[in-house]
């Protein structure tokens, strides 16, 4: 018999100095990745802004009738004077040191723009993460328990329908039932902070975690289904260990894996759709500020809003990637451990 | 100062009130009520003002559909910006409801030479901050528009000024090139507002922004900005004008960017009003009993601009047919619920402040009428010769009037011969349609709703010289540039109109810009809350000073 099972496998595991540089040296390839990438997502996301047509000074004096010395003058001092390549450097220069420039619309410190708007959006994101994540996780848990009873079925069915409505559909639907019917929650803003902006922030966050719940339950579904067939599985039940136990340590444990790497992709997902509940909601978070500036060429906020959300992206996988030999030690040891 | 409709914002519903008699704007203001259309059965008036607060209240609501980029007066020249700003900050001059001009922070003017223009500043006033008003702050707040750096929107009304200097205690000097009458009557508007130099001085590029903010002289302080979110102000206990005290002790203005929505917490009650109601929003509002909606006096004309002369539209009978195969009255019908009237001026009376009797008869009366005519138009287009040939029309989805207007156009060029095109861009590109010459390049129309900010028609033809900055079709006519730059030079309100009234006549005949309708500014108030005058002067005039518990 391998020795599948990670708990038998931290057991058998006598904790050798191999294990360490072995970690280290697949902890610095991560961060070596981690950073080629970046600045890959850097190069992309700054020079696309040349191919997309407008003037951003023309935006700045905002169809008025300038003075020819007001247009040289703006144009200098955002920079959009210089050749391209000189004005990459001057940014990406910036950025390093947390210096993202000014935004042209609103005529203020980037930082500062988002830095308004960030944690509405962090909030949100965190909410319905963990919506998502109680949600998904168990009813992905209850439809595999029971798998090819009705609970199953409706567990499958109920999530598909809910991962056919879209965000903009479930915040009407929302709004309509517990905001203007009920009165149960506020429609509109982020509240005064603290519980009063968790409070504002339940719908939107139901609203943005539907689409998404689908996805985690249906991964941990199968991925518990998988495992529930798995030998170990048996011998441990054989060893007339609990359901629950054998569920806990030896299905679930192993389950976790694709759980976390699909929780992974899924930031990037609810960064994104995060845009739209924004708008519904009329919250003014990250989301609706990036919509909002790719129309009006604000292309400060738009290079550095992409460059988060692509480096949120990059370090949660990472994190995700780093985190998984600690869950499932078989995936340190290579594939050849199975 | 005249302002391209931005569409990034629904910029769409304004139209213009018609106000009998130029002079006696006050008067007049009450009594206009359209005939009612054949198809729409609207009823509409002009309100001068609303009933007048029962008392103080605590705070209300104002909902905006966008929120301002920036409280900077040198960039506040959108409904967005200057809806706040106007209750904050306070210019030299003061520009009423009825669009006249009275002394602001400048007790007095005067004019001694044609070139200069001396403003006397007011004793007593106060900043936010608590510190007094002085004509230093006033050289600073309006040099900022001549700095290259600023890049202001105003600097058009600064473009003849040679210098602004203090020649007094309390005395501001302005000398310009040129014999210009539009540039003291822009000072009732964000080109006038005064700032406390020190806090120019301290606040720097943040002036004006979230984090920066502003310390004006206004019945109201700016007390908190939330990103993306709300505005609030809070009434200011030392503001100098007693007439103008703050009856609300804070106004919190929310952003709502969809029609919808606003119409929405109108109705149930969440906000207490808000300007610039969307006209097919009227009925409900009314019918909901919640509140009501009030129409006021407008500057703004909806038109057509001709960008470019070298297509079939450079021949005039091309346009006069385009405009004549226009069925005005149903576009009022269709696009503003018949909430306006055609008209074939491209200013309202509103802004004839100050016009003479017979310049205002010259102006308005026996204008060529274009009326709707589909065989005269055909015949005309054939005559030009120009059958069979193409026009684009530019429009974006903004609303539904844009998309109403650029159907009906299509159609009207399709049905005399010509090939229409609807081109439709997103409302950013449509915006660079007034301000970038590229943008226009194989453009030859499109609509917009032109304000007028300041109370003289000139502010409009002005911009149709040529080689102006906003006369997109390169139109040219040596007549009119002439009678134009003469009534600039012109002094006497009445006397420059009779000039003016030549300039408007000239624009009717040669259709450089195509008129279609005027119709009121909408507004709308809760059951807590009344005492706002009804007008498009809200840009400008500390409107929500006045309201307080109904």
């Amino acid at each position: 018999m391998a020795l599948a099972d990670p708990a038998e496998r931290t057991a058998a595991r006598s904790g050798g100095a191999w294990v360490g540089t072995a970690t280290l040296r697949r902890v610095g390839g991560k961060l070596g990745a981690l950073a080629l990438t970046l600045f890959l997502a850097s190069l992309l996301v700054f020079f696309s802004r040349f191919l997309v047509p407008g003037d951003p000074v023309s935006f700045l004096l905002r169809g008025r009738k300038p003075s020819p010395e007001a247009v040289a003058q703006v144009t200098e001092q955002y920079g959009l004077d210089l050749p391209p390549w000189q004005q990459y450097l001057n940014w990406i220069a910036g950025v390093l040191h947390g210096d993202f420039g000014r935004s042209l619309q609103y005529r203020q410190d980037v930082s500062t723009v988002i830095g308004e708007r960030l944690p509405v959006t962090l909030g949100l994101v965190l909410m319905a993460g963990l919506m998502i994540a109680i949600v998904g996780i168990a009813a992905g848990i209850v439809a595999a328990l029971n798998r090819g009873r009705v609970l199953d079925r409706a567990v499958l069915i109920g999530l598909t329908v809910l991962g056919a409505i879209p965000s903009f559909v479930g915040a009407i639907v929302l709004i309509a039932i517990f905001a203007v019917q009920l009165g149960w929650f506020p429609s509109f803003g982020s509240g005064e902070g603290g519980l009063d902006t968790a409070y504002h922030l339940v719908l939107p966050s139901i609203a943005l975690a539907i689409v998404f719940v689908v996805l985690v339950g249906k991964v941990t579904r199968s991925s518990m289904v998988d495992q529930l067939d798995r030998e170990h599985v048996e011998v441990a039940t054989s060893r007339g260990l609990k359901r629950a136990t054998v569920v806990r340590r030896h299905v679930f444990r192993n389950a976790i894996g694709p759980i976390l790497t699909v929780s992974g992709l899924l930031v990037a997902g609810l960064l994104v759709a995060s845009s739209i509940v924004e708008a519904a909601f009329g919250l003014a978070g990250v989301g609706s500020l990036l919509v909002q500036s790719v129309d009006r060429l604000d292309f400060p906020v738009v290079q550095a809003i992409v460059l988060l959300v692509v480096a949120a992206f990059v370090v949660v996988n990472a994190i995700v990637d780093l985190l998984e030999p600690w869950i499932d030690p078989r995936s340190a040891a290579g594939a050849g451990a199975r | 100062m005249t302002t391209p409709r931005l569409p990034a914002r629904r910029r769409f519903r304004r139209t213009t009130a018609i106000v009998a008699g130029g002079l006696g704007a006050v008067l007049a203001l009450a009594g206009c009520t359209p005939e009612p259309s054949p198809d729409t059965d609207v009823e509409w008036e002009l309100t001068a003002t609303t009933d007048a607060p029962s008392g103080d209240i605590d705070s209300y609501t104002w909902v905006s559909y966008a929120e301002p980029f920036s409280l900077d007066y040198a960039y506040a020249f959108d409904y967005s910006d200057n809806q706040v700003l106007a209750n904050v900050c306070e210019s030299l001059l003061r520009l009423n409801p009825d669009y006249t001009l009275s002394p602001g922070l400048a007790e007095a003017y005067e004019h001694p030479t044609p070139t200069t223009w001396v403003y006397t500043i007011r004793d007593g006033v106060t900043f936010h901050d608590g510190t007094p008003l002085t004509a230093a702050d006033v050289v600073a707040s309006m040099s900022r528009h001549l700095d290259p750096a600023v890049g202001s929107s105003w600097y058009s009304v600064y473009q003849n000024v040679v210098s602004i200097e203090q020649t007094g205690d309390r005395e501001v000097t302005v000398t310009e090139a040129i014999p210009d009458s539009q540039f003291n009557l822009a000072m009732g508007g964000s080109a006038g507002v005064v700032e406390s130099a020190a806090t120019l001085e301290a606040a720097g590029a943040d002036y004006g922004n979230s984090s920066g903010g502003v310390n004006c002289t206004g019945p109201f302080s700016l007390e908190e900005w939330k990103s993306g979110e709300s505005i609030t102000l809070a009434r200011f206990d030392d503001y100098w004008d007693d007439s103008l005290r703050a009856q609300s002790g804070e106004v919190e203005f929310l952003f709502m960017n969809d029609a919808t929505a606003r119409v929405n917490a109108l109705k149930s009650g969440e906000v207490d009003g808000g300007w610039m109601i969307p006209f097919d929003a009227i009925g409900q509002l009314e019918a909901s009993g919640v509140g009501d909606v009030y129409f006021g006096l407008s500057t703004a004309v909806s038109s057509l601009i001709v960008s470019n002369l070298d297509g079939p539209l450079g021949d005039l009978r091309v346009r006069q047919a385009l405009l004549m195969a226009l069925d005005r009255q149903g576009i009022v019908d269709a696009a503003a619920k018949g909430y306006g009237d055609v008209t074939n001026a491209l200013t309202t009376e509103s802004v004839w402040v100050g016009a003479s009797d017979a310049a205002l008869d010259s102006a308005f009366e026996g204008l060529e009428e274009y009326p709707y005519d589909l065989e005269e138009a055909k015949r005309l287009v054939e005559e030009a010769g120009a059958t069979g040939e193409e026009i684009t029309f530019a429009t974006a989805p903004i609303g539904s009037d844009f998309n109403i207007i650029a159907q009906a156009t299509a159609a009207a060029a399709e049905s005399i011969g010509l090939k229409a095109t609807i081109e439709t861009v997103t409302p950013n590109a449509y915006t660079a349609l007034f301000s970038d010459p590229s943008a226009r390049e194989g453009i030859d129309l499109f609509y917009t709703v032109w304000y007028l900010s300041s109370p003289d028609p000139l502010e409009m033809y002005s911009v149709l010289r040529t080689g102006e900055f906003s006369n997109y079709g390169e139109w040219s006519d040596p007549e009119f540039d002439q009678v134009v730059n003469e009534a600039i030079a012109i002094d006497d309100p009445a006397a420059r109109s009779e000039k003016t009234a030549e300039a408007q006549r000239i624009a009717n005949e040669q259709l450089p810009w195509l008129p279609l309708f005027a119709g009121p500014m909408p507004v709308f108030m809760g059951e807590r809350i009344t005492g706002v005058s009804p007008s498009i002067a809200f840009l400008y005039y500390p409107w929500a000073a006045t309201i307080g518990a109904r």
